[in-house]
């Protein structure tokens, strides 16, 4: 592709900025204990605050409080396990067509995360159910990496209780690229 | 060996705070201190205890044949995990008390069964807000293919208790 030419994939990409990534979410149960417990021993964290109820009412949380960086496990979808490899690992049907199932059409279908940022404005407790949404907020130009041609897709999820108490955020970035590029000329 | 220095350092001022009934540690802390290291044996079983943990069941990180077979070099730890794997790190350091309000990371090298990943942390900034102090921790978790993960955590503490210190 010459300098000069229209990358139209890009193009077709822009409709997608600032519009949700998918439906909005809510988490298949409330913040709960078993599975604090669950992921406290498959951390090996130790952190009285997660399950020793004595030492966390003396804490400023004033109570239990869930792990923070589960925040995102309790929206995660209930899997459909049959067929997930051949699914790519998606834990459902993809719903409605997005920036991701999109680029795979167009052939960069390669898929690296890039980063993570993760904001917590309180703990959870439990008893707390979360809702999420999810929007868009960029699509770089076209990049070449070590890993071949590809676009950088940022996009927001918000954590909310169903009080619409926003409780975290994360921002996310992956690269999706097209293998077939790996190393070759632009 | 100046990080190691300013925590000892940390750690008398910690001390001397103690018997004026002052903050307990970690409050004491100052830019280009430590965090005490942490060295995670990496598993096929940890990997899918926090895969499962964190209801990520993506073959990726428990399947080694559908890892290899996607380009990696054997089954890896999931985000969640490494985020779950950092906030511990802080904590462990920082105390029951300390509130993780960000944690941003930069992801790299696959964390694969077999090769240990190294956390090291170093306070990048202290600064108090209201009656919090906030600390900035630049974080970074590798093993011998490269940095898994590099970045920041903030975490607060808070300046005075609500309530009489506990005994943990």
């Amino acid at each position: 592709m010459s300098k000069e030419e229209v990358d139209t994939v890009r193009e077709q990409l822009e409709r997608f900025i600032g519009q949700p990534m998918g439906a909005p979410a809510t988490a298949p149960e409330a913040v709960n204990v078993p599975m604090i417990r669950h992921w406290v021993d498959a951390l090996d964290d130790r952190n009285p605050v997660y399950l020793d109820d004595e030492v966390a009412a003396k804490t400023r949380f004033g109570g239990l409080v869930a792990p923070p960086a589960m925040l995102q496990a309790w929206t995660m979808p209930r899997p459909k396990i049959e067929g997930i490899a051949e699914r790519g690992g998606a834990p459902d049907e993809m719903g409605a067509e997005n920036v991701v199932t999109a680029l795979d059409q167009a052939g960069y279908v390669g898929t690296l995360a890039t980063n993570s940022e993760l904001e917590f404005f309180r703990y959870l407790r439990p008893g707390d159910l979360l809702q999420t949404t999810n929007s868009l907020e960029s699509i770089s130009e076209r990049k070449r990496t070590g890993l071949g041609l590809g676009y950088f897709v940022t996009w927001v999820t918000r954590f909310k209780t169903s009080d619409a108490e926003e409780v975290g955020r994360q921002l996310f970035r992956i690269f999706k690229f097209d293998p077939a590029t790996i190393g070759g000329a632009s | 060996m100046g990080p190691v220095m300013g925590r000892e350092m940390g750690r008398e001022m910690d001390r001397e705070m103690d018997r004026d009934k002052e903050p307990a540690p970690p409050l004491g802390v100052c830019v280009g201190d430590a965090l005490p290291p942490f060295v995670l044996p990496v598993t096929s079983t940890v990997i899918v205890a926090g895969a499962i943990a964190s209801r990520d069941f993506m073959p990726a990180h428990h399947d080694s044949a559908f890892a290899r077979a996607q380009g990696a070099p054997d089954m890896f730890m999931n985000i969640l995990t490494t985020n779950g794997y950092v906030s511990r790190f802080v904590t462990d350091w920082a105390g029951p008390e300390a509130m993780i309000r960000k944690i941003a990371i930069r992801l790299g090298a696959p964390a694969i069964p077999g090769q240990p990943l190294s956390f090291s942390g170093e306070i990048a900034q202290v600064s108090d807000e209201g009656d919090e102090r906030v600390i900035e921790v630049t974080i970074r978790a590798a093993n011998d293919l490269g940095d898994h993960a590099t970045g920041t955590v903030v975490v607060s503490l808070p300046l005075r208790r609500p309530l009489s210190r506990s005994s943990a």
